[in-house]
């Protein structure tokens, strides 16, 4: 009974968390809980490729705008439904992950970090560049949060909405963490040539995890889009995904849990250093190197060196 | 018809040579240290913006280079002797990451520095004349820069391949632990291959300067066509990389012309092409 009160301990206490902030009444400290909550699954999703495969991606902008997009093109010209724009969104940004996942990780990894970034600026051209259909730098605005079932006009209603997508994807992510398939994907990252001895293919390997990153990447832009009712092409801008990338090794990538650390101490220096917004990719700079240098765990690696014990 | 082939074939070798200064740094560093430079286009762009703040306190076109070319080439060996140096031993993802880091630390800071709006400087006035050729004239300044890349291209040929200097270069690029066990201090190897493609990045911002505007954001689409260019020649092989540029810059100079819409999509449907047939480049070993 105790073990398995310890392996959702995690799920638990944020889910604690989560619901207290609702009793605070307090809007904006809701809102901050919804970005956090979202960057989570973001972060979480990006941390498959970053912490199991050890690859660097700088498509994860794509993925995440194509979950916004994908619910802002849905709801502005075919039906103003919220549930069929979202659930659009996630499966548009899983094809676009398999497509890029199918041109870029055949061959050779190094390649992966360039062409990511690669696809992650052509998404962003088209979204600027196609003005009739996408808006052009506008974006599209009035996306509707509401549903034939359900709707949630306030940011208090739409954080449960939020708040359960978020606790759907920690115990689908956790279950691949646990299971035989996240096993796999840390093999993979470990040591390629012993996992193609043992007679699996990394390529198929590697794609699978771009899907399920992609989705739920995915899943994260869907969400934001509709936190904002509007989406912009600074969603697809490259830099994005340096964020789930700053999250991740902020918390220590080597950890399940990390990513999710790594958000919430993100989340609040953004919301504590609003003033350094001009130069926020200088801060991030800045911090990337300092982790790299410095501390390679991140802040649970700091920890488990500090007290000798796993988190 | 003719008239028309012609001028865009110079404006597409103009364009395939300013790639190639940018490429051809990025390439040489990859093959020899197996880094990624991601702030390989951030260091272009940051010696555009010296040269134009050398220019505005020398009005010298001609030492606001040569001092940006240096800068730039200093700036990459600070970069990899304090930051890439003490990750070389461990997995290749924490060089990449770290090189990533100096891009948005190079980003932000020149934006800083120098503003956000696109800036340029004035062509001196030995190099703004305009020749006629087939009945049109061409900026000078075109041949100058197709000139230089055909020289910087023998000049990396010659290196590489004629001096004992580039037998160094390449047995490290060949295997690094043999060369090691020959006595070949790889460590100054790298230095010295980081030196020469940040002096490359260097020179090509500084002088394209003067033709086309400097902007934050820049960089990160210069990135992109590099690497395209890159990929594209198969990962390291550095003469290969001229061919793709060439190949890069007139396409889209021929396109731009017939089907204008297209520009941006254009590189990417070579690229995609190219690494469907070919997932190991046009020039690369399988």
């Amino acid at each position: 009974m105790g073990a398995v009160w310890r392996k959702i301990a995690d799920l638990l206490a944020i889910t604690f968390i989560a619901v207290g902030v609702t009793l605070t009444f307090d809007t904006f400290l809701i809102y901050l809980t919804t970005l956090f909550l979202i960057f989570t699954i973001f972060a979480l999703s990006y941390n498959i490729i970053l912490g199991y495969l050890k690859l660097v991606s700088f498509g994860h902008s794509l993925f995440f705008a194509a979950g916004a997009y994908g619910v802002a093109l849905f709801a502005s010209w075919v039906i103003p439904d919220m549930l069929l724009s979202f659930l659009f969104g996630i499966v548009l940004a899983a094809v676009l992950a398999l497509i890029v996942g199918y041109i870029t990780l055949r061959h050779s990894q190094i390649y992966f970090a360039m062409l990511t970034l690669a696809f992650a600026m052509l998404f962003y051209a088209l979204l600027v560049k196609w003005r009739d259909i996408t808006g052009g730098s506008d974006g599209i605005s009035g996306i509707p949060r509401v549903s034939t079932l359900f709707s949630f006009p306030t940011t208090e209603t739409y954080y449960m909405f939020v708040l359960g997508c978020f606790i759907i994807s920690f115990i689908i992510l956790k279950l691949i963490d646990v299971s035989f398939i996240g096993l796999i994907f840390r093999a993979l990252g470990d040591n390629e040539s012993r996992f193609k001895f043992l007679g699996y293919n990394p390529v198929k390997y590697r794609i699978l995890a771009l899907v399920v990153s992609g989705t739920f990447s995915g899943l994260a832009g869907a969400l934001y889009a509709l936190l904002y009712r509007a989406v912009t092409p600074d969603v697809a801008y490259w830099t994005v995904a340096a964020e789930p990338l700053v999250m991740s090794l902020l918390g220590g990538s080597a950890y399940f849990m990390g990513p999710v650390i790594g958000a919430a101490v993100f989340v609040g220096l953004t919301t504590a250093t609003a003033r350094l917004a001009e130069i926020w990719q200088l801060v991030m700079g800045l911090i990337i190197a300092a982790l790299l240098l410095g501390a390679r765990g991140g802040i649970l690696g700091v920890m488990e060196r500090l007290w000798r014990k796993r988190f | 018809m003719l008239e028309l082939l012609i001028h865009q074939i110079l404006a597409g070798l103009f364009r395939a040579s300013y790639y190639w200064l940018i490429a051809s740094g990025l390439t040489l560093i990859f093959g020899v240290t197996r880094v990624i430079n991601f702030a390989h286009a951030a260091f272009f762009v940051l010696g555009g913006y010296i040269a134009l703040t050398i220019d505005s306190l020398t009005g010298n076109f001609w030492i606001a280079v040569a001092v940006a070319t240096l800068t730039i080439g200093c700036i990459g060996v600070a970069v990899e002797m304090g930051l890439i140096k003490p990750l070389y031993k461990i997995e290749s993802l924490y060089q990449l990451l770290i090189t990533f880091a100096v891009t948005l630390i190079v980003n932000d800071a020149s934006k800083l520095i120098w503003g956000a709006a696109s800036r340029s400087m004035k062509l001196p006035t030995e190099l703004a004349i305009s020749v006629k050729l087939a009945g049109r004239s061409y900026p000078l300044f075109y041949f100058f820069v197709i000139t230089i890349a055909i020289i910087v291209f023998i000049a990396l040929y010659i290196a590489l391949e004629k001096t004992f200097w580039g037998l160094k270069v390449k047995s490290t690029w060949r295997d690094v632990t043999m060369a090691q066990a020959l006595r070949i201090n790889t460590g100054r190897v790298y230095t010295t291959t980081f030196f020469i493609g940040s002096l490359l990045a260097g020179f090509g911002g500084a002088s394209m300067v003067a033709f086309t505007p400097v902007a934050p954001g820049l960089g990160d689409s210069l990135i992109v066509t590099a690497f395209v260019i890159v990929v594209l020649a198969g990962l390291g092989n550095l003469f290969g990389a001229y061919v793709s540029s060439i190949i890069i810059g007139i396409a889209e100079s021929m396109f731009l012309l017939f089907i204008p819409e297209l520009d941006i999509l254009l590189i990417f449907v070579i690229m995609a092409a190219v690494l469907l047939v070919r997932p190991w480049g046009l020039f690369g070993e399988r």
